[in-house]
């Protein structure tokens, strides 16, 4: 198992306002699986995916990812583990605006000692003759796919995608999910994705669904559709 | 809409109360300072002319030789000018300080009695109030004045010695060393018989002009000429030292006349004889009519001579002027460095404090704006929504301005109610009250200071924040909804190909040029006023300590009537006072003509009368340089005169223009052997009578401490006020800085950056702003200052030596360092414990 998670627990508040969030999940996903995170609003799969993503600290259970435990790392090894294992996509892209599409890349090929090739990276997605322009200058879907390659600019083995289509057209979500599961092919990369939306599971290897904090069903997909062909996105 | 909107104003003063309080506390502050500057200002001016009206203050004094007949102050009154005898006796007391003694004044600078009551009998005195503040006296003390026991029966002041410079040349009141004291006529006889003052009565009358019936008062003009031409007899001078003065300065004439006398005599005696022998008949003819012809001849010699002796002793009376005018000197109020000096000193104070003000409210106003502008770019899409409902920009903008209007509103009016209360205006007061001679006045606010100090900063900031405000809210209201950030062309530079961080960092930079042009204005503010705290310093401490180091003389005499001879161990020397204008203010220069010898000064004289040497806190003080030409007023003659500068002497107690003796004896039509001061390293014997005064090292030592004592809180005041300004501004612009890329820093920490990889290239950049800003400010508002500094000193008669130590330098700027970096270690720990998954989640 390449990520292992047992008994994760996590909640906020005090008093009036506590709430469990995470009510002892325990899953895990394969090297090299693209896996979807389902459920409704505050069913807990964000919370699930930044604890996973060392951004949260969980209140107790334990996360395995490539035989590390991070449950428990101090601040600095957390930043190192972030660094040399994960890529993350966001469903607003936040790319820094005062960065070109090259530049917002290179702020995380800085961390790498083995980044990809930045050129071959650009080109695979497309971004190569808009390499010199501004977020504000792109569309949405280009400003995604800068998102996708300054994740995937320090060849992450784990890559944490949060509602990665969310803010993007059918069409252009689409061509983001191909990209993803072109990169997955390509580069082996384990994948989780959060998301509502029902279709994405169709592409992946395995879904997990919470619901209450719990997960409510866990399964591997055996008909994988590819991503050009799904429908309803 | 507005009422629902002022609900959000409460809760954004609540949720950023750290921010509007410091920067509140900051403008508090700030108004304090200026408006106590101001209201002291306005108030000792004000106070000043009006106890000037109240207590009759000079239009002027002149000094004679001999005292005014009645038939002479009579008609003088009969032109309007009404005047007083205002004579003086100096006396030495124990403790080696001097006090000036006066009658009490009847029609002109009338004393003003702060506590007791003005002296009635002989043994009571009214004393300065700032000399017996140094002396710990009080009304009821006694007081040993000429060797009699007075009593201090009231402490006060008078108009014309606002300042109680002792001599006109002086450059720093020391109360400590010298006072003034009023007693009655008849104890002013008695002190005056006894003739126990250290130098002879000196003849002084104030004047005022008054309107008199026809409507013709005189001028000051017509005045002086009118008294240069009021002639004495030198015999009617009962001085002994004048006369022999006087004796000396027409030694030749008088050789001269008796030579012509005894030929006169000669020649008559010659004429007698011969006419007596020819009346002797000797029987010899050929030698009798010898002897009538000779006698017919020596008469005709006689006549001859006679005729000589008349003509000649004509010339002589015609070129030799036998009577001299009666006038010594004649200074005008506007020229007496010791009349209205309080109120002069004020004038620079409340000027400055105006323009600082105005130039501080702004800076205040552009930081509030920039979080004002940090608010609004958080709340694009809020407004783009708003917008969308219909909402108008013009309510956005009062909504907006309302916050930062109120808060400068608040602390403008907090900082006013303590600047002009008893907290602010009498402490600066109080600094005043410690160095001038001047009654307690009743602290005032003009109304201008009203709409200065409470209008003005809220109409600032509505201003500043109106423009800044209304450029935020321009954009459409569907790119407000979208958030859409307008890369401004600053941003968008090409950079190149640079390595990663560096381009970074000047990205971030570009990013934040706004919050940035702040963080260095401020900081060129608050170094302006920390580079005028550290001049004054700088200066007084100079002053202090070459003052001190430039006198080798121990004992200086300033003659009235020299000697025929140097006296022995003493170095002789002239000395010629000349007005030199600087700014406004006609200060005093003295050239002084000095041997070569002289060990007390370190000059190279020229054998030159166009060519001086002068010294380093002269050319300080005119910014005069080697080469260039100086033009002098002796206004006794109303004469320019033009010397050009060869060489600078370093000597920093006076403004001295050195030249040879001899040269300046020819230059000045004096005698070879003229002199009128004396320097000398160990104490002379000289009458007292023949002086107007001993100037010794100790006093100039003395003295060259007043000006750091007088200006240390001010000092301390300047250096405190801009270190906060500073340490404010450049801590709400760090944490706007901060605040905007707090954001992007988590992303980057979520990536996995180091927490010194963030520093490197968030924070690093603003630390190299700082780093080159301060380099680059430091000298520059140096230059600023030293540019201004002197015309706020200009009425002072020091020297302007305003350079720094490379220490001084280093201090300052490891100061600027400094506070950045524990501004930044404040706001950076902040940063440290921000929750990463919170961030994103509210972000998105």
């Amino acid at each position: 198992m390449y990520l292992e998670i047992k008994d994760l627990k996590k909640s906020y508040g005090e008093g009036g306002s506590y709430i469990q969030v995470l009510k002892g999940v325990t899953t895990g996903v394969e090297q090299g699986q693209m896996c979807v995170i389902e459920g409704t609003s505050g069913s807990g799969k964000s919370t699930l995916l930044n604890c996973i993503g060392g951004l949260d600290l969980p209140d107790s259970g334990s996360i395995v990812v490539d035989g590390q435990e991070i449950v428990g790392l101090k601040p600095e090894k957390l930043s190192d583990y972030r660094r040399e294992r994960l890529g993350f996509i966001f469903q607003f892209y936040n790319l820094i605006p005062n960065l070109t599409v090259r530049e917002n890349v290179q702020v995380c090929e800085y961390l790498s000692e083995h980044p990809m090739d930045m050129d071959e990276l650009l080109e695979t997605l497309g971004l190569t003759e808009h390499q010199n322009k501004f977020p504000s200058q792109l569309s949405g879907g280009q400003q995604q796919r800068c998102a996708i390659a300054r994740a995937l600019i320090k060849n992450p083995k784990l890559l944490l995608c949060d509602e990665p289509t969310g803010a993007l057209d059918s069409k252009t979500s689409r061509d983001i999910l191909a990209l993803l599961e072109k990169v997955n092919e390509k580069y082996g990369t384990t994948m989780l994705i959060v998301t509502h939306n029902n279709s994405i599971k169709n592409m992946v290897h395995k879904v997990i669904r919470i619901k209450d904090g719990q997960i409510s069903k866990e399964y591997v997909n055996e008909t994988r559709i590819p991503a050009m062909e799904l429908e309803d996105l | 809409m507005q009422k629902v909107l002022r609900k959000r104003i409460l809760r954004d003063f609540k949720e950023n109360l750290v921010r509007y309080l410091a920067l509140g506390a900051l403008i508090v502050l700030c108004m304090y300072v200026i408006i106590s500057l101001i209201g002291t200002a306005d108030t000792i001016i004000t106070g000043s002319e009006k106890f000037g009206e109240t207590h009759k203050v000079e239009d002027g004094q002149f000094s004679t030789f001999v005292p005014l007949t009645d038939a002479e102050t009579e008609q003088l009154f009969e032109k309007g000018v009404e005047l007083e005898a205002q004579f003086y006796l100096d006396y030495e007391l124990a403790d080696e300080s001097t006090l000036r003694m006066f009658k009490n004044r009847e029609k002109i600078n009338l004393i003003a009695v702060d506590q007791g009551k003005e002296p009635e009998k002989e043994d009571e005195l009214v004393l300065e109030k700032r000399y017996a503040e140094e002396h710990g006296l009080g009304v009821g003390d006694k007081i040993v004045v000429g060797g009699k026991d007075m009593h201090i029966c009231g402490i006060g002041c008078s108009p014309d010695y606002d300042a109680t410079y002792k001599d006109f040349t002086d450059s720093s009141v020391s109360s400590i060393q010298f006072g003034t004291v009023f007693v009655t006529k008849e104890a002013y006889q008695n002190f005056l018989e006894e003739k126990n003052s250290v130098k002879v009565e000196e003849y002084i009358y104030a004047y005022r002009m008054v309107e008199v019936s026809d409507g013709r008062t005189m001028t000051e003009d017509e005045l002086k000429e009118w008294l240069d031409n009021l002639k004495v007899e030198a015999d009617e001078i009962e001085d002994a030292y004048f006369q022999e003065f006087w004796k000396e300065q027409t030694k030749e004439k008088t050789k001269f006349e008796d030579g012509i006398a005894d030929l006169k005599d000669g020649a008559g005696e010659l004429a007698d004889g011969l006419e007596e022998l020819s009346g002797i008949k000797t029987g010899l003819l050929p030698l009798d009519e010898g002897i009538i012809e000779a006698s017919e001849g020596a008469g005709k010699l006689k006549d001859g001579v006679d005729e000589f002796a008349d003509e000649t002793q004509e010339f002589l009376d015609e070129n030799f002027d036998v009577e001299i005018s009666n006038l010594r000197q004649i200074i005008k109020k506007g020229d007496n460095p010791r009349i209205l000096a309080a109120a002069n000193d004020q004038v620079i104070n409340k000027y400055g404090g105006l323009i600082a003000g105005v130039i501080v409210l702004i800076l205040f106003a552009y930081v509030i704006s920039v979080f004002v502008v940090y608010g609004i770019e958080k709340e694009n899409s809020t407004i783009g929504a708003l917008y969308a409902l219909g909402v108008r920009k013009r309510e956005l903008i009062l909504h907006y301005l309302c916050l930062p209007v109120v808060v400068c509103l608040i602390a403008g009016a907090i900082g006013f109610v303590i600047g002009f209360g008893g907290i602010g205006e009498s402490t600066i007061m109080g600094n005043c009250y410690s160095y001038f001679s001047i009654p307690y006045m009743e602290p005032m606010c003009p109304a201008y200071l009203y709409v200065y100090g409470i209008i003005l900063p809220p109409v600032l900031s509505a201003v500043v924040n109106y423009f800044v405000i209304s450029g935020k809210l321009n954009k459409p209201a569907l790119a407000m909804l979208r958030n859409e950030q307008k890369q401004s062309k600053i941003s968008n530079v090409k950079l190149g190909k640079m390595g990663f961080v560096t381009k970074f960092r000047i990205r971030q930079m570009l990013r934040e040029a706004r919050t940035s042009a702040t963080v260095l204005g401020g900081m060129f503010i608050s170094l302006l006023i920390l580079m005028l705290g550290l001049d004054c310093m700088v200066m007084c401490n100079h002053i202090s300590i070459a003052n001190k180091e430039d006198t080798k003389f121990e004992y200086l005499y300033t003659y009235k009537y020299p000697e025929e001879s140097v006296p022995k161990g003493g170095h002789e020397a002239f000395a010629k006072t000349m007005k030199k204008e600087n700014l406004g203010y006609n200060l005093d220069v003295t050239i002084l003509g000095i041997t070569e010898e002289n060990p007390f000064f370190d000059v190279n004289l020229t054998d030159s009368k166009s060519e001086v040497v002068i010294s380093s806190a002269m050319a300080q003080k005119y910014g005069v340089r080697e080469g260039e030409i100086i033009v002098l007023e002796d206004e006794e003659t109303e004469t320019h005169y033009a010397f050009t500068v060869k060489e600078i002497a370093l000597y920093s107690t006076s403004f001295y223009v050195f030249m040879d003796i001899e040269q300046m004896r020819e230059l000045f039509g004096e005698s070879e052997t003229y002199y009128n001061q004396v320097f000398a390293d160990a104490e002379l014997d000289i009458e007292s009578g023949r002086l107007y005064g001993v100037t010794t090292k100790k006093d100039i030592e003395k003295s060259a401490d007043v000006f750091i004592n007088q200006m240390k809180p001010m000092i301390v005041m300047m250096v405190g006020v801009a270190i906060l300004i500073f340490g404010v501004v450049m801590y709400l612009m760090m944490k706007v800085m901060i605040d905007r890329s707090a954001f992007h820093i988590s992303m980057v920490k979520v990536f996995g950056y180091r927490s010194k990889e963030i520093n490197k290239l968030y924070l690093n950049g603003n630390f190299y702003i700082i780093a080159v800003g301060a380099a680059v400010c430091i000298p520059v508002v140096k230059k600023v200052m030293d540019m201004m500094y002197p015309v706020m000193v200009s009425n002072v008669a020091c020297a302007m030596e305003l350079a720094f130590s490379w220490q001084l330098y280093a201090l300052v700027y490891a100061g600027v360092i400094a506070t950045y970096l524990i501004i930044n270690a404040l706001l950076v720990g902040r940063l440290k414990r921000v929750n990463l998954a919170e961030v994103l989640k509210n972000r998105e």
